[in-house]
């Protein structure tokens, strides 16, 4: 079933027919880049509050509650989205055979999504928050996100319809679904919420913040390593079959979930219920998909050594097997009631975001940028350190919250322990998660970095062959 | 039909929509149609949003109050609910006695809905006449002095603004009272 179109034939005729542009491509990532270190720092400032509690205390829009939001939508809608539509514009056309249809569009797409995350800041900062999770932005903002989505959608969709080769690859089939997806999540979150009240509310709430996740980040991230794990190792995908089944078992499966973040809650049991058998049907399109990226690297593992967009690609998978191992977890009742609201669902939820999704988008980016400029990346060595500080201070940043949110969840379910007692367990394991958000934060400033310097030296390096 | 959503990007855009939807509509719009205890008030809760609208000043005064702890993010760190966990109806509790559950009518008036995901401090859906007023005065302006240990920041521009502190702390009281479990009464003021 294998056609010129799949990625695995790397180097070959059709891919390099077109010349492609990458102006857009280009502006999103280093965009990107550069709110990747600004919403680390302030994820740095909110995890030193919770051993400081006074830090910066007088200032009202530089408290916990503020700053917080203004972490997750930085680090989901300015880092890793923007990321991952920059990732999408470079590699679509390249799966197509042609250019992106419009690189104008897409450069305006890029300068309403700067607009949009500044606007963010702003209206969080003054506490403008709508108070539902990853839902907090005014609704003029969220109306500006739909109309880049849309621009950002037929730009795809436009190139698609102009592609060249029949058959679409595995990575265009994930990303054009969740550009359709990610509509109706969008407007379910951000608009159907508006007109409802109380438990209805809720789950839509977490319809919305679960498919954020899965419907989201997990196609685009997907689509992004189905694409850059087969052209950076230089090997054929492993199985077009296999990623079908997961793709459709994804389709099909991951919208059911969202209750799981309301188990034990005042929810329907019913409901609780149904959300639990999917997300433990999650593990069909997770593990189908796992055995193919590491199928594909099969002969071809001694590339870890030394091949960067690779270690950060199958890292990435790691933490996405992990990740999705944990989530059906979880969402058994019994597991549920140990680890539910406590730091473990943190640790959880940043080894999704910052371990499996931004690794896949960070490998695809020292991949892709260099190709883009037509240079060669400014540092292999700074690339490299970058790798190891992510991979240890994540770990280091996982693994602390995890075993600190186990033990205090075993903790609250004994209530002769008092409240803050449980509160004082956790100091600890916050300053190892403390330092290891360091690491991570040294990793993203190496990032920016390497990106601002193979821009700025790109004429004096020429590509290699 | 696998091969032709291969090829063909209308096939494929149609199908992934459908497969989409099915779980899509089951879990968002069905639920409430057949569960409806989801829109159905308790016996004892009050509609504070229709009540201040109307003029109720004590409403008023908790539906700005709400809009503190919304604007101010209190809910990222404090859950609003008692789950059916047993630990949960023992922390809620009071002076020995169990609070009862949450459940969904408790909450048909609240928008937005502030159950919550993360308690790095306490739940607070029965917290509502646990302590007293000046308890929350003083222990919003500075946490550590009644809590030693606390991560809580302290809110000097709420603590200062007397108009603000009152309608936060009005809020704080009114939570969980729509069903009344405690023996005799015996609610702080």
């Amino acid at each position: 079933m294998t056609t010129g179109a799949i990625a695995g034939n790397a180097g070959s005729g059709p891919n390099q027919a077109a010349v492609h542009e990458d102006r857009s491509a280009f502006a999103f990532l280093s965009m990107a880049a550069l709110f990747f270190v600004v919403s680390g720092l302030v994820a740095l400032i909110i995890a030193t509050k919770l051993q400081v509690p006074t830090l910066l205390g007088g200032v009202s829009w530089l408290t916990f509650g503020r700053l917080r939001p203004i972490h997750t939508n930085g680090m989901l809608f300015g880092w890793l989205l923007a990321a991952d539509m920059g990732l999408c514009f470079y590699l679509v056309p390249r799966l197509c055979g042609v250019k992106l249809w419009s690189e104008k569009l897409g450069m305006a797409t890029m300068w309403l999504w700067v607009v949009i995350i500044l606007s963010a800041v702003v209206t969080l900062a003054m506490g403008q928050n709508q108070g539902l999770e990853y839902a907090e932005l005014p609704f003029w903002l969220d109306l500006l996100v739909v109309v880049a989505w849309v621009m950002f959608g037929t730009n795809l969709f436009a190139t698609v319809a102009t592609r060249k080769y029949q058959q679409m690859y595995v990575s265009i089939w994930y990303i054009l679904a969740s550009v359709l997806w990610t509509a109706f999540v969008y407007i379910v979150g951000n608009f159907a919420t508006l007109f409802t009240s109380g438990v209805n509310q809720a789950n839509l709430n977490w319809f919305y913040v679960h498919n954020a996740v899965g419907l989201i980040f997990t196609p685009l991230g997907l689509g992004i390593g189905y694409y850059f794990i087969p052209k950076a190792a230089e090997a054929p995908l492993y199985s077009h079959r296999l990623s079908m089944i997961g793709f459709w078992s994804l389709a099909f499966v991951y919208v059911w979930t969202g209750a799981h973040h309301m188990l034990h809650g005042p929810i329907s049991q019913w409901l609780q219920t149904v959300a639990i058998l999917f997300s433990v049907m999650l593990m069909v399109p997770v593990w189908s998909l796992v055995w193919n990226f590491l199928a594909t690297m099969k002969g071809q593992w001694h590339q870890l050594k030394d091949n960067i967009p690779i270690k950060f690609l199958m890292a990435g998978t790691i933490f996405y097997l992990l990740t999705c191992f944990q989530g059906p977890m979880h969402s058994l009742r019994s597991v549920n009631a140990i680890v539910s609201k406590t730091d473990w669902i943190v640790g959880h939820a940043h080894m999704a975001v910052l371990g499996a999704f931004s690794f896949f988008a960070i490998g695809g980016a020292y991949y892709s940028i260099p190709r883009m400029l037509k240079t060669r990346l400014h540092s292999d060595s700074l690339a490299n350190a970058s790798f190891w500080l992510w991979l240890v201070g994540g770990l280091s940043f996982f693994v602390s919250l995890w075993v600190g949110g186990f033990l205090q969840g075993l903790q609250w379910n004994n209530p002769s322990i008092p409240f803050i007692d449980t509160v004082k367990f956790m100091q600890p394991f916050w300053s190892v998660r403390l330092v290891g958000g360091t690491l991570m934060f040294v990793g993203i400033l190496l990032f920016f970095w390497n990106v601002l310097a193979t821009f700025n030296h790109r004429h004096e390096r020429p590509q290699a062959a | 039909m696998i091969n032709k959503v291969d090829k063909s990007s209308v096939a494929f855009v149609v199908a992934a929509v459908l497969f989409f939807w099915i779980g899509g509509l089951l879990t968002t719009i069905a639920p409430p149609m057949l569960d409806k205890s989801w829109v159905k008030p308790a016996p004892g809760l009050k509609n504070y949003p229709a009540l201040a609208a109307a003029g109720d000043p004590q409403a008023m005064k908790i539906m700005k109050g709400r809009a503190i702890y919304v604007a101010e993010g209190c809910w990222y760190c404090h859950t609003q609910q008692t789950r059916t966990i047993e630990a949960d109806t023992i922390r809620s509790g009071w002076r020995g006695e169990r609070s009862p559950v949450s459940t969904p009518d408790e909450f048909v008036y609240d928008a937005p809905h502030l159950f919550g995901t993360r308690r790095v401090g306490p739940d607070l859906s029965r917290v509502g006449g646990k302590y007293d007023s000046q308890w929350h005065a003083t222990h919003f302006r500075d946490p550590r002095s009644l809590v030693p240990g606390s991560v809580m920041p302290p809110f000097p521009w709420i603590a200062n603004d007397p108009e603000k502190l009152e309608a936060l702390i009005a809020y704080i009281q009114s939570l969980g009272r729509a069903k009344d479990w405690r023996p005799n009464q015996d609610y702080e003021e």
